[in-house]
């Protein structure tokens, strides 16, 4: 039933990007001038992200940036931790199929505590007594099955990916289970409509602040966030495989920077791995 | 609010005995106040264990802001300031800048080599007063199980930052043992390790525009 009804949305969605992607595609593709080898489809990956970026100036920020400054803090804080503990189910579900049984009951308590004492979700009173939240999706958990992450990709509207994120999304979309699935249970198509925009500014507005760090350090944005994107979601990745709460440091989960101009005081092992073998 | 309102309402007599009182009060809270944050600044021991140092360097560094108004609100030659009393001495910068050029470095003139390393402590600064902004009483840094070798030349000292308000954000800092004792030279937020975000970049624009050309990049967003 869950599946029927969630169906009829994606082919539209599909037909949607597959447009504006082409859009994006016939304006040209930007040249590159330093290819990475975690990134190999960058001309493309850049002409989307400039789409994105532009129709974010052109909407989405000025719309987040006028919530963000007209709605009083305490109903902003409400509405984000509202979605923040629908999206906690979702966490939830990923750390189980992750088989991280202690994740799985923390947060399924928070969920638990929050939408009884929490009103609905509506504060978020299991961090306040210490039982922060556990974020994970479904591209963590096919990493932690064992799939690649396959190369970066710019999806139209949704930003940063990689191979396997893209399909941990869809795949959780087509299975009509996804942190906005219970959004499009509800049959009051303006309502429905509503509660989706809510969650598309909620998302941007939370982002404001990451956004203007982005521009004020970063030299090329669009490296920044790609490599920021990879390495964060690796290290989301590898954390969980080891299978414990504290990961042990290996020499190759520390990134390794050879170094061959340190000063004479380190030229003793200049070869030498870098990080401390654990234990 | 309230306070507030029942200053303006009262008569001007009693306002004014109300301000000497305040002042007086501040006065008394001023003075037991400076002996306290000396006191609140524990000293460095940069030759002990990693873990240690970690947690001192940084409880200091957070007593110090939780102390100060114009970090607060942002201001940037406070913050620099800060950084240069409570930070730096325990960094690496040199090492942090020299591994992001990787090996675009020897390509650099000596003078050049300064010249970066400058510009890259303003965009790191840019980069964490952000963060400093957002520091709350409650703030503190917890270090988690220490898995390393703490006698080996490099080791990762990994914690969680609990802001009070907010998820607690995961830290790690990456040492190496010199001969004046440890120093920071790597930081990992939530994943991502800073050198190896400016990599590519740096790598980037020192191939388009040269080692000057990266300079005057950081430089300009500094500005």
């Amino acid at each position: 039933m869950n599946l029927f009804r969630s169906v009829p949305s994606i082919p539209r969605v599909a037909r949607f990007s597959a447009l504006m992607g082409a859009t994006a595609l016939v304006a040209g593709c930007a040249t590159v001038n330093n290819p990475n080898p975690d990134d190999p489809w960058e001309s493309y990956n850049r002409s989307m992200f400039a789409f994105n970026d532009t129709v974010d100036q052109a909407f989405l920020k000025p719309i987040a940036s006028g919530y963000d400054a007209l709605t009083p803090q305490p109903v902003q804080s409400c509405i984000h931790n509202i979605f923040g503990n629908i999206g906690d189910v979702w966490s939830g579900l990923n750390s189980f199929l992750q088989g991280r049984g202690h994740d799985f009951v923390n947060t399924l308590g928070r969920v638990l505590f929050n939408t009884t004492m929490g009103l609905g979700g509506c504060i978020d009173v299991a961090s306040m007594n210490g039982a922060h939240k556990i974020p994970n999706d479904f591209g963590v958990t096919l990493g932690v099955w064992g799939m690649e992450s396959g190369p970066y990709v710019v999806l139209p509207f949704l930003g940063s990916s990689s191979v396997r994120d893209t399909t941990g999304t869809v795949g959780a979309l087509a299975a009509g289970i996804s942190p906005v699935t219970p959004v499009f249970e509800i049959d009051n198509i303006p309502l429905r409509n509503s509660i989706v925009g809510l969650y598309i500014v909620d998302t941007r507005a939370s982002l404001l602040d990451a956004d203007k760090l982005v521009n004020e350090v970063a030299l090329d944005r669009y490296s920044f966030i790609r490599d920021a994107y990879i390495q964060r979601r690796k290290a989301q990745v590898d954390s969980r495989r080891q299978g414990t709460e504290l990961p042990d440091y290996s020499d190759d989960d520390l990134p390794d920077y050879t170094d061959p101009e340190a000063p004479d005081s380190n030229a003793s092992t200049p070869s030498a791995p870098a990080a401390a073998p654990a234990q | 609010m309230l306070n507030a309102f029942s200053l303006m309402s009262s008569s001007p007599a009693f306002s004014r005995r109300r301000r000497a009182s305040l002042t007086a009060a501040c006065l008394i809270a001023a003075a037991s106040f400076v002996p306290a944050v000396a006191l609140a600044q524990k000293p460095v021991d940069a030759k002990g264990s990693p873990s240690d140092f970690v947690q001192t360097v940084a409880d200091n560094v957070l007593e110090v802001i939780k102390r100060d108004e114009a970090v607060k609100s942002g201001d940037l030659t406070r913050i620099n300031a800060i950084v240069n009393e409570y930070v730096l001495p325990y960094v690496n910068l040199e090492k942090t800048t020299r591994l992001a050029a990787g090996r675009y470095w020897r390509q650099a003139t000596p003078k050049q080599q300064q010249e970066l390393v400058q510009a890259f402590k303003g965009t790191l600064i840019r980069t964490y007063s952000g963060a400093f902004t957002r520091v709350t009483p409650q703030s503190s840094l917890s270090l988690l199980p220490f898995h390393g070798d703490a006698k080996a030349k490099d080791v990762v000292v990994r914690s969680s930052l609990s802001q009070g308000n907010g998820p607690s954000v995961g830290i790690d800092y990456r040492l190496e043992n010199t001969s004046q004792g440890w120093k920071i030279y790597d930081l990992n937020v939530e994943g991502i390790w800073l050198i190896q975000n400016y990599r590519n970049q740096f790598a980037q624009q020192i191939s388009q525009n040269g080692v000057d050309g990266l300079i005057a990049a950081l430089n300009q967003n500094n500005r």
